[in-house]
């Protein structure tokens, strides 16, 4: 422990100097007297503190919360000795916000006495939060003297990207073998009633259409549509990214990822991630809870990185990009790179939409509104549109989207720009 | 309103426009202390310790030395109360923090009190049965070993 005077003893001792000069010059007693308990707090600074000795623990409320979710955090502190005023300070990273409580506690102890400090933060920002650096400050009572110490009681967080909910998506133009959700036209085995056709012996007898059998006097059995599912490839684009922290176009990509990936899950297709950032990173497609569990884990990973790599998008294995997927780009377009891998993807034949949400309402809420950034936005907005303009030209769907907006309007715009490219197809 | 005690007390020995006026910026002082920061505060009772020595010169009379070690009391416990109102902001206060503090204070100002007086009965007597020549150099010299001797006492190496 580092032990110091604080400011407030050089500051009693200037007063004390002060009414000693004023005694001094104006000779009155008075002055003299007034200094006396002035130079006697000085003084009881110079007794030895006693060793501190107390110890820390925390808990929380939940080790894995979403964002927007609050977490309750609970020091406890215990006194071996007597502590006169421990002040405990433990900094916050700015992905999280106290919301109720304090993150600095001022706290008297008596010899082996426990108390516990309490205080909820909520979570802003997705990603891993390590804690548990604690500042701790033993004061004396006068204020005059303090023992500084760092004590490290671990703990972490992890929080995941607040998953929005979606009713309609983008359905995808190929289904795989596996069963899912999408009604195929072939017939087989499904819920989903297609024709009727004459009983030949091996047909099930439950699959006997009974009104039809009755009113002809012979047997008819229904034929159902097959139930297929579909491989999604969400593609994340981390090149580059715009805004302020918790709001940046990278937070924004993230929050859709997760959402249309818990909503396709729900659909029982397969879903797969690719994230670039320069280099590929990716989670292969799959469907199920678990899998649930490892995307989140790889979206909460996933961040702007610096690198010298820029990999080509052929270097992505087959099983990661199933041929007959359905590719979601997700990206604010900032880096030709991501568009060049959207095209090399569009040209191989890939069923792909790119979902872009848009830098430019971030950047502008970012940014104080001037003239200036008026302008900027608006010819920021051209380009956009222009850029937006030359992917339709080669067959992408691509719909922009306010983060501030609701995700379902924009998917809902996605969807009805692939209608309108199948059917000009 | 132990800054508008100590601000009013040189007021009650002279009341001057003088006195007054200084009494008025140590109490914006204390004030603006009390919202922006310590220094302020700490400024504020360098003034007014000058407005008592201002009150105390103009009235040029006897000494009243227990209202002395009251006002030095005083202004010790409004610098500490400052301070402990300053680093209690924005944070949770344990159980009895609060009235340890004022236990605390208490008992201080009592003690300090009580030197205080003790140290004018001391030097009452000592002024009276012994005459010493040079008394100012003496005084000048005394508080500045007074000082020295605060700083000493105070100093010790970091650990």
């Amino acid at each position: 422990m580092t032990t110091r005077l604080t400011p407030l003893a050089l500051s009693i001792t200037t007063v004390g100097a002060w009414g000693l000069v004023l005694a001094v010059f104006s000779g009155r007693a008075e002055l003299v007297v007034v200094v006396v308990p002035v130079l006697l707090a000085l003084l009881v600074t110079a007794r030895a503190p006693a060793t501190p000795d107390w110890s820390i623990a925390h808990a929380i409320s939940s080790a894995r919360v979403f964002e927007g979710e609050r977490v309750m955090v609970t020091v406890t502190v215990v006194a071996g000795e007597p502590v006169a005023l421990l002040e405990l300070f433990e900094p916050l990273p700015s992905g999280l916000r106290v919301v109720s409580g304090h993150n600095r506690g001022l706290f008297t102890l008596a010899r082996g006495q426990r108390v516990e400090w309490k205080y909820e933060v909520e979570c802003v920002r997705r990603g891993r939060v390590s804690l548990g650096t604690m500042h701790a400050r033993c004061w004396d009572r006068a204020g005059l003297h303090a023992g500084e110490t760092a004590m490290c009681a671990p703990w972490q967080l992890r929080v995941y990207p607040s998953v929005l909910p979606l009713r309609r998506l983008p359905g995808p133009r190929r289904t795989q073998s596996s069963v899912g959700n999408y009604v195929a036209p072939a017939v087989g085995e499904g819920i989903e009633p297609g024709d009727i056709r004459a009983f030949v012996p091996g047909d099930r007898i439950r699959h006997v259409n009974w009104r039809a059998s009755l009113r002809f006097r012979r047997l008819f059995v229904t034929q159902y549509h097959l139930e297929r599912n579909a491989d999604v490839i969400l593609m994340l684009d981390t090149l580059a990214e715009a805004g302020a922290a918790p709001d940046t176009t990278v937070d924004a990509s993230i929050r859709a990822a997760a959402a249309l990936a818990t909503a396709y899950l729900a659909r029982k297709d397969r879903v797969g991630l690719i994230e670039y950032c320069g280099p590929f990173r990716w989670v292969r497609p799959d469907s199920g809870r678990a899998h649930h569990e490892r995307l989140l884990e790889a979206l909460l990973r996933a961040d702007v990185m610096f690198s010298y790599v820029t990999q080509e998008v052929a270097l992505v294995p087959r099983r990661v990009l199933p041929p007959q997927a359905l590719v979601i780009a997700i990206s604010p377009l900032l880096d030709a790179r991501f568009e060049k891998a959207v095209v090399d993807l569009a040209a191989r034949g890939f069923d792909v939409a790119v979902l872009s949400p848009s830098p430019i309402p971030l950047v502008r809420r970012a940014r104080r509104a001037s003239t200036s950034v008026d302008l900027a936005c608006r010819l920021w907005t051209l380009e956009r549109t222009a850029r937006a303009e030359a992917l339709r030209r080669l067959g992408i769907a691509i719909v922009e989207w306010d983060p501030a907006e609701p995700l379902q309007a924009a998917l809902v715009g996605l969807t009805g720009a692939r209608r309108r490219r199948a059917a000009a197809r | 309103m132990l800054a508008c005690a100590l601000v009013g007390y040189p007021l009650l020995i002279a009341p001057a426009t003088s006195v007054l006026t200084l009494g008025v910026v140590a109490l914006a002082l204390c004030g603006l202390g009390v919202l922006l920061g310590m220094p302020l505060v700490v400024g504020g009772a360098v003034v007014a310790l000058g407005e008592y020595a201002l009150a105390l010169w103009l009235a040029g009379s006897p000494p009243r030395l227990v209202g002395a070690a009251l006002f030095g009391v005083g202004v010790t416990v409004l610098l500490q109360t400052a301070d402990f109102g300053w680093r209690a902001r924005r944070a949770t206060l344990g159980p009895g923090v609060v009235a340890s503090q004022i236990r605390y204070w208490a008992l201080f100002g009592a003690v300090a009190g009580a030197t205080a007086l003790v140290a004018i009965g001391v030097a009452s007597a000592a002024s009276a049965s012994v005459r010493v020549p040079w008394a100012p150099a003496l005084a000048t010299v005394g508080a500045a070993l007074a000082l020295v001797a605060v700083a000493f006492a105070v100093r010790r190496p970091e650990r």
